[in-house]
């Protein structure tokens, strides 16, 4: 009775809210969790979140209005994106590889960005495209693997992982997602690695680099690669390869972090400097020759067009 | 998503803007911005958060109002700067501030500041397809008592940095806060490489670099006063704070501390 | 695929790319049906029956706002009684330029407003603060949807001892200031109002804020081609909002007959 009354009262908090929301017209609806807590029961679980679209009768035309700089280099709404990263699997594990430059237009937003995320212990996503799309994406998928574990007492194939990953951006297929990612891992079935785009493509495979500076990352990939590489080898493929696509992409470049899953998990194994490789090498690290990547360094002094530094002239004297 | 609504109506620079409520025709156009610079710096200890206090009009070309803060003080160790179109930016503020007092009220304690930085990217994605116009740059302290500086793109990704300048003038003081902050200035920046300067230090680097930038920037663009948040962490030395126009704005003592400093750009 | 970044991160929806020179797929209906008879809903596009300027100021003891009584309907001076100060419960007072049916329904959203705080009896009332803020959502809101409330707004009032003036536009931007201008005002009245009120918000008497507003209102008169040299003054202060009867400017225009130099006029 009350709840009647309370549908066609027009006083009291309640009506008064429901008039609130339709002047304001808040599509948000906050659930419990919004004030912090939901004791343990968190909505983000329940299904796909809800996202706010513009009212407009083209949502998806309206956002490319405003975001597309291919189109329009004005456009207000920059996303940023531009990038090389790559991963492979061979005996030793999974070798996963990315430079670390984010361009919004033709100027470099940042130059120390972290394209690797770390979805748990076991699984790694790389970064391509849209940066937030897969930040946000990754970060919930880690909440489903987390609940996965929970749920049956055993940790996620990464090709379920990745299967999640991709029905997730195939429901959303059209509406302006950008990500192309590598979900890799080590599970029952070993080393494995997966790549998810927002198109709703999902490959398995041995070898993938996703970016602009993919191309470049490929040449080198290809011709180093081969099932049977040793840890070192397999390292300093990644990093040579990483450092290729950032010499010549002008869309990639300044380091290159590194990773290697092992059956225990993956390890970060540092961040190379891509100009230093280029002139110096990676340094004092499993793999390395001791020696700078660039072609010049390489071959000096090989060359009469590249001569070895001068000896002491000695003066002629007439 | 901003200024849907725009005059379309070509003026040059000298001649007066159109006006929203006299003005012929309207159609949907791009968002505007509404101009105006942040920045933000973090040390060993401590974090400055910067932001002018310059506004155009909605449109965009005619200074407006001369005193609207972008910088806004959130808990006692977390300060959030916005950059881009202004009511969405306080808006968005207005948000931020709505869930913190809500967990605050669930807790009984503030948020901390990671905490903070994933509660901004999940609002900012919320509206993935209709994106907030605003650059995030929050900074401050972190439980561990390490300053930090997260910054945003306008649809929540992010990333702790040790330096940020966003808004009109960041092309300009970006490759500035890189050679001031990163050693190797023949050398791009790397994570990890930075050098934590001092506070005296950073707070003249904020300070004259908004100085030169609106020496240089058309009128528009940047000016007017300066505010300038300053964190520190739990026992930090107030060394370098004893300038003027600063004044402590914490709100719980025996925590972190939070200091204001204010100037004029003119 | 597509390996160049800058192709990424834009809506795919081939209608902007009818001729396929990117490789996506055509999906039928990825995105909500066009609904048919989507044109026949409008949206306020552009303002219809205007207002101009309204000007407000601080002074020692309040807030004191003025607009003209024009409603043009473009360049035709179409209404010419009409009331653009509104009074919003006991504290505050709303001025508005821009599209007046638009003002209209606001005025009706917010008495309805004041009713039911009024109605709650809890002891608590509205001041311009929240009256302000209220409207900043409000206007945000029909922004958001497309939809916007085609005005500019001053809201300004006194309640427990505390000045408030703040604008807040058809985009939702607000900000706050002792002296605001509204349409023409913000470009010809602004500078003259900050030079006389700014830095002596707590010395001007009523009788001298009058005369800065009145003065302001003239040299409007003078150059906006949609004001009205009748205009009206609220004041608010600790003993509430008073609004003035219509009143007219009192303008020279003997000057006119020196002017020499157009037209047929050489001499």
């Amino acid at each position: 009775m009350n709840t009647f009354v309370q549908r066609f009262s027009t006083t009291g908090a309640l009506s008064e809210a429901r008039k609130a929301k339709a002047l304001a017209a808040d599509d948000e609806e906050f659930s419990d969790a919004a004030w912090g807590s939901e004791a343990g029961f968190g909505n983000i679980a329940n299904g796909v979140p809800t996202f706010a679209v513009p009212a407009v009768p083209d949502p998806s035309a309206f956002l490319r209005l405003h975001t597309d700089d291919h189109a329009d280099p004005s456009c207000r709404i920059k996303i940023q994106h531009g990038t090389t990263t790559l991963a492979f699997r061979y005996k030793g594990g999974v070798i996963v590889a990315v430079d670390s430059r984010a361009t919004a237009g033709s100027y470099i937003a940042s130059g120390t960005v972290k394209k690797v995320i770390e979805i748990n212990p076991y699984l790694l996503g790389t970064m391509a495209g849209g940066a937030a799309d897969c930040q946000y994406w990754e970060t919930y998928l880690g909440i489903h693997c987390r609940l996965h574990e929970l749920r049956n007492r055993e940790r996620i194939s990464v090709s379920a992982a990745s299967k999640y990953l991709s029905n997730l951006v195939y429901s959303y297929k059209g509406m302006g997602l950008s990500m192309g990612t590598m979900i890799c891992g080590w599970d029952k079935t070993g080393p494995a690695v997966f790549y998810v785009d927002s198109d709703g493509t999902r490959l398995k495979g041995d070898l993938f680099s996703v970016g602009s500076g993919s191309t470049h990352a490929y040449g080198v990939l290809d011709q180093g690669y081969h099932w049977d590489l040793s840890d070192e080898e397999a390292q300093e493929l990644g990093r040579r390869s990483i450092y290729a696509a950032g010499h010549r992409d002008a869309f990639s470049g300044n380091t290159c972090n590194l990773y290697h899953i092992k059956q225990d998990g993956w390890h970060f194994l540092g961040n190379f400097d891509i100009s230093k490789m280029h002139y110096e090498g990676p340094g004092d690290v499993p793999g390395s020759f001791g020696k700078g990547y660039g072609y010049d360094i390489r071959v000096e002094g090989r060359s009469s067009a590249n001569p070895p530094p001068a000896a002491p002239t000695t003066t002629v004297t007439a | 998503m901003a200024a849907y609504f725009q005059a379309p109506t070509a003026y040059s620079r000298t001649a007066l803007p159109p006006l929203a409520a006299v003005s012929a025709p309207q159609h949907l156009v791009p968002p505007s911005d509404t101009s105006g610079t942040i920045m933000a710096i973090t040390g060993v200890g401590f974090t400055v958060i910067a932001g002018d206090a310059r506004r155009g009009d909605a449109f965009g070309a005619y200074p407006q109002v001369r005193f609207v803060p972008t910088v806004f003080r959130l808990t006692d160790k977390a300060v959030l700067a916005t950059n881009g179109f202004a009511s969405d930016g306080n808006i968005f503020i207005k948000k931020v501030r709505q869930r913190l007092d809500w967990y605050r009220h669930a807790h009984a304690k503030d948020m901390s500041l990671h905490a903070i930085a994933l509660l901004i990217q999940s609002m900012l994605y919320q509206r993935r397809f209709c994106p907030f116009y605003v650059h995030n740059i929050l900074g401050g302290i972190e439980d561990d008592g390490s300053g930090a500086v997260y910054s945003f793109d306008e649809v929540g990704s992010y990333v702790r940095e040790t330096c940020r300048a966003a808004g009109s003038a960041s092309t300009m003081l970006q490759p500035f806060l890189d050679s001031q902050i990163y050693p190797k200035s023949s050398q791009p920046p790397t994570p990890g490489s930075a050098t934590h300067l001092s506070l005296a230090r950073v707070l003249a680097l904020v300070m004259d670099s908004y100085k030169h930038a609106a020496d240089r920037l058309s009128h528009d663009q940047i000016g007017d006063g300066l505010e300038v948040y300053i964190v520190l962490s739990k026992g930090t030395s107030t060394q370098g704070l004893n300038i003027e126009g600063v004044s402590e704005v914490t709100s719980i003592p025996g925590g972190e501390r939070i200091f204001l400093l204010r100037r004029s750009l003119a | 695929m597509d390996h160049f970044p800058t192709n990424w991160g834009r809506p795919r929806n081939d209608t902007w790319d009818p001729y396929a020179t990117y490789p996506i797929h055509q999906r039928p209906q990825n995105h909500q049906p066009k609904d048919r008879f989507a044109e026949g809903v409008q949206h306020t596009q552009q303002p219809i029956v205007t207002g101009t300027s309204v000007l407000a100021i601080k002074f020692k003891d309040g807030v004191m706002m003025a607009a003209d009584n024009l409603a043009s309907y473009g360049s035709l001076a179409r209404f010419r009684d009409i009331q653009r100060l509104h009074p919003v419960g006991k504290y505050t007072v709303l001025g508005a330029g821009g599209d007046m049916s638009d003002f209209q329904y606001i005025q009706s959203i917010l008495d309805e407003l004041i009713v039911d705080e009024l109605a709650a009896a809890d002891g608590h009332t509205l001041g311009p603060k929240e009256i302000h803020n209220y409207l900043a959502e409000v206007m945000y809101s029909r922004r958001s949807n497309m939809n916007p409330l085609w005005n500019s707004l001053l809201v300004g009032g006194y309640k427990d001892g505390k000045s408030f003036l703040a604008y807040v536009d058809l985009l939702g931007t607000t900000y706050t200031a002792s002296t605001l201008a509204t349409g023409y005002g913000a470009y010809i009245a602004q500078p003259l109002l900050r030079r006389a009120v700014e830095g002596r918000e707590n010395e001007l008497t009523a009788d001298e804020a009058r005369k800065i507003l009145e003065d302001s209102m003239r040299v409007l008169f003078y150059r906006d081609a949609r004001s009205l040299d009748q205009y009206q003054i609220a004041t608010i202060t600790a003993d509430g909002v008073h609004i003035t009867e219509s009143r007219k400017l009192e303008t020279a225009w003997s000057f006119a007959e020196g002017i020499r130099g157009y037209g047929a006029q050489t001499q």
